[in-house]
């Protein structure tokens, strides 16, 4: 893709092969970069926006650039250009090698790397619907297939949005170890939302979906059905109350899990987060949590939106236990953290794109299933709440979490009673570990996108699960 | 790569509109956008990282029978490409519907002229200078108290220039620069660990205080130190910028957003001239604010900025228009066009959003409460009902105030309530302004906020 001679951009002088190995040898000879990198990107998206019926503008796009990084004296430097041209890549890469120099002045701990697998491999896509190969015109008519069908489900919905992009294209890294990975990449993504009105009520559904196989994502969600299903929860929302603030018994769903497991857990296991004061440093190997949950971060589900096979350190993807029966066992390393807590990089490094440096990202992160039916865990609850499918979720570093709902219900005498809305759950992360009383056998996985300065993309999910106890905010 | 001077990102924007006419486009627009950023990084309270980025790049608008499409590109460089960009924005234009309320892109108009957004010292600010500011930072923060750890943060300087042209003879650039410096630290004593408490300077202009920075987030974090749990209750509440952000970020801002009128979305649809805010409040969106984060003399599609009065003393006085909006409406855009870079097509945005500050300083503010909270940090906003206004979220922490003392911190407090009531429940607009993303406020205090403890 990269070497085509009827691409202006990349034929000039070299092979984008020669360019990255000229790049890395600058650094190390000319500069005594202890180690160095580079990443080249070719990618081209198309993105919609629907509001209603009308589509705000079909977008497409052309980008390719270069990310340079060099560990220089134990300190980062790191350089992006979009460019191909030699002479602005030098200037790149010694302004990057230049810098990392002077902020190694005053380094007390200077950052070294763990080992890893040097490695040539070339990863191919192999959608059954290439995505970039499907006209704009057919894209156009499934997002308008969603939104017809959402507001046509009933006369108070009011809106519906379609946010869809996907993205194709290819990645090139090699670093001054001798790794070379050539990397097809493919996203595809939707997210709908719609909103319902009925007198001075405003209610608002959300939902996604996300894929690395292809464009087939919509022959598994057929377009009709997610607009009806994003829809449907709105209008049930109407009718819905405040829940009552305070602790409660709570069932979550696969959905609300997920969430949790990501924002609550997840990110205190990446072990940069850890290191800097997180909970879990001092917490290694302890019991965190009930016998009841175990939690993995898994970048080898093939299709799932957080999959890929190696990292943009060049490290392959792995499925992470981060807990085990409640022990926390691992955490989510690059090369640089698995080396300060002497362990294997685990492949989480990830950046959006060449315009940025890899940093510490989850994948699909998920709490295996156990035993329970799904009936089971309502049994002997006579006031709480089930709480099916989140609107948001965020955490701090010192275990504080917070989940906003967008689906959820009453739990009477064991039985799903009348809808709730507005309602969200917080607390402290590890109390709450401890209040999980019953984990059910199903389980399912959602797509998402996490920020942490940059956009990942990202899977989560789990069964339903019981928590004995869990402040609910409310309004009553 | 060299920064481009502006007649020749004027060029790129021109040639752009040309190639796309050229093929067959009934009206087109392009934007070329180009920044430069160098970044010193703070991590585990050490400088260990640097980085330089260099994104320049280019979106045509192109429009055909009343339907618009959008490419583009970051290969700016090669006449191929950008054919090739216009090329594709012609053709998704020609796949999309028309649009019968689509007019015309704008009309060329007279620009304002703005000041404080150009500083020569920060674009030639060299890295030993930003080294430097970092570890002035750094050296305050951990000065304050041993049980405070500075963790993450870092300093910036930035340079940004945009260019836009269009077929109706819109030819418009305009150039900025901005510096910031922030750290985030979490005080440990024992077991015990605050939530990161963060503070940061920014500015148009070269005049950072990073000492203060350092200072202001230790400080914080050990007054979190030794937290106590709160009984559930309604009280005053004063929310300090970074509160109000996120507070009012997804829910007020979305409310006097024309699109969200017109879809039926906003709760202030029918409402102009009506009081939907206490009359201590009055809020303005100023694109020409002098040394404003967002200020510049033209929007993302080439309209000049100026200052819209969205409430004054508490009555809604306007909407936010981009020039698709507006001239549904038969009126004209307010320059509230936004655009992130070259990849997006022009959204309606806040420009600085100015809540107008009142007389109060933070210590007559906090003297006014004999029971009540402070808060600066808030977790879950984004899950607020963005069309309704009701939100639940926690404060990360919130501190008490007791006859007009801060007192002590509490985790895990959530705030719950309705936005737009808590707008009308305002009793104080405080004196002490500050610049925050597009927010430029004072602290505000409102009466009877839900305060939910343990």
């Amino acid at each position: 893709m990269f070497k085509s001679h009827c691409d202006p951009t990349f034929s000039r002088t070299f092979t984008l092969k020669d360019l990255l190995t000229k790049i890395n040898n600058i650094a190390t000879q000319q500069f005594q970069a202890q180690y160095s990198e580079a990443r080249a990107q070719k990618l081209t998206k198309t993105m919609l926006n629907l509001k209603e019926k009308r589509v705000e503008a079909a977008r497409q796009g052309i980008e390719n650039g270069i990310a340079i990084r060099v560990l220089v004296n134990g300190a980062w430097g790191f350089a992006s250009v979009g460019s191909v041209d030699m002479p602005i890549l030098k200037t790149a890469v010694s302004d990057a090698c230049k810098m990392a120099k002077l902020a190694s002045a005053r380094l007390k701990a200077p950052i070294k790397l763990a080992s890893s697998k040097v490695i040539q491999d070339r990863v191919v896509a192999k959608p059954q619907k290439n995505p970039s190969e499907i006209s704009i015109e057919e894209k156009i008519k499934t997002a308008l297939t969603i939104s017809k069908s959402s507001l046509g489900f009933d006369k108070r919905v009011k809106s519906c949005g379609i946010d869809y992009m996907d993205l194709t294209g290819n990645s090139y890294f090699m670093n001054s170890e001798g790794t070379c990975i050539e990397q097809d990449k493919l996203y595809v993504w939707a997210r709908i939302t719609a909103s319902a009105r009925s007198n001075n009520i405003f209610t608002f559904s959300r939902e996604e979906i996300g894929s690395t196989f292809g464009y087939e994502i919509f022959d598994e969600y057929a377009p009709e059905d997610l607009g009806k299903k994003v829809a449907q929860r709105a209008i049930q929302q109407l009718a819905a109350k405040s829940p009552k603030g305070g602790k409660f018994p709570v069932v979550i769903g696969s959905n609300v899990v997920g969430v949790f497991v990501h924002e609550a857990f997840g990110h205190l296991a990446e072990a940069d987060l850890a290191l800097s004061g997180g909970l879990l440093t001092s917490n290694m190997n302890k019991k965190l949590g009930s016998d009841l949950i175990t939690f993995y971060d898994d970048g080898t589900i093939d299709g799932s939106f957080g999959a890929f096979k190696y990292d943009d350190e060049g490290v392959a993807s792995s499925k992470t236990l981060l807990i085990k029966d409640g022990v926390v066992t691992g955490l989510m390393h690059n090369r640089e953290t698995a080396q300060k807590f002497n362990t294997e990089p685990t492949g989480n490094a990830r950046a959006e794109d060449f315009r940025v440096e890899p940093i510490i990202r989850m994948r699909c992160t998920y709490m295996a299933p156990r035993d329970r039916t799904f009936e089971e865990l309502f049994e002997g609850v006579k006031f709480g709440y089930y709480f099916k499918s989140y609107r948001g979720g965020q955490a701090s570093l010192d275990g504080t979490f917070q989940v906003g709902i967008q689906e959820g219900y009453e739990i009477v005498n064991g039985e799903i009673g009348a809808p709730v809305r507005n309602a969200s759950i917080s607390g402290n992360t590890l109390e709450t570990l401890h209040k999980v009383d019953a984990v059910g056998k199903d389980f399912a996985l959602d797509p998402g996108r996490c920020g942490k300065g940059q956009i990942a993309f990202i899977c989560d999910g789990g069964p339903h699960i019981r928590l004995s106890e869990v402040v609910v905010g409310g309004i009553a | 790569m060299a920064l481009l001077e502006n007649n020749k990102m004027i060029f790129l924007a021109e040639n752009a509109v040309k190639a796309a006419l050229k093929r067959g486009a009934h009206e087109a627009e392009a934007y070329v956008y180009e920044g430069q950023a160098t970044n010193v990084g703070i991590e585990l309270g050490q400088i260990s990282k640097t980085s330089r980025i260099i994104d320049r790049g280019l979106g045509i608008r192109a429009v055909f029978s009343k339907a618009t499409g959008f490419a583009y590109t970051n290969i700016t460089d090669d006449s191929q490409t950008v054919e090739k960009v216009a090329e594709k924005a012609l053709n998704s234009a020609r796949a999309s519907k028309p649009d019968p309320e689509w007019r015309e892109l704008p009309q060329k108009k007279e620009y304002s002229s703005t000041k404080r957004t150009f500083d020569q010292r920060i674009v030639d600010l060299n890295s030993e200078d930003i080294v430097g500011i970092a570890s002035t930072m750094l050296d305050a923060a951990g000065g304050v108290d041993k049980r405070v750890f500075p963790i993450d943060g870092g300093v910036g300087c930035g340079y940004i220039s945009n260019a836009i042209a269009n077929s109706n003879g819109v030819s418009g650039f305009d150039k900025g620069t901005i510096v910031e410096c922030s750290i985030a630290a979490l005080g440990k004593e024992g077991r015990s660990v605050t939530p990161v408490c963060f503070e940061f300077n920014v500015s148009r202009e070269y005049n950072l205080d990073p000492e203060w920075v350092g200072r202001e987030a230790a400080k914080l974090a050990v007054s979190a130190i030794k937290p106590k749990s709160i009984e559930t209750r309604s009280a005053k509440v004063i929310f300090t910028q970074f509160a109000l952000q996120e507070l009012l970020g997804y829910t007020l801002v979305n409310a006097i957003k024309v699109d969200s009128v017109q879809r039926d979305q906003s709760p202030f649809k029918g409402k102009i001239g009506e009081k939907v805010a206490s009359e201590n409040l009055s809020i303005y969106d100023d694109g020409l604010f002098d040394g404003g984060l967002r200020t510049s003399i033209l929007d993302g599609e080439g309209v000049p900025h100026q200052k819209t009065v969205v409430i004054e003393k508490g009555v809604l006085n306007n909407f936010l228009y981009d020039s698709y909006s507006a001239k549904k409406e038969g009126k004209e855009s307010t320059g509230n066009a936004s655009r992130a870079g070259y990849l997006s097509t022009p959204n309606i945005d806040t420009t600085n959003f100015h809540i107008i500050p009142g007389n109060k300083t933070s210590d007559e503010m906090l003297r006014e409460v004999d029971d009540g909270f402070i808060v600066y940090y808030l977790q879950g906003a984004h899950s607020s009902n963005p069309v309704s206004g009701e939100f639940s979220v926690v404060a990360t922490p919130a501190w008490r105030i007791e006859r007009g003392e801060i007192t002590y911190c509490s985790r895990g407090v959530m705030l719950a309530g309705n936005v737009f009531e808590l707008l009308k429940n305002i009793s104080i607009v405080g004196c002490n302004e500050r610049q925050m993303g597009s927010l430029i406020a004072p602290w505000i205090m409102a009466e009877n906020v839900r305060v939910i403890g343990k």
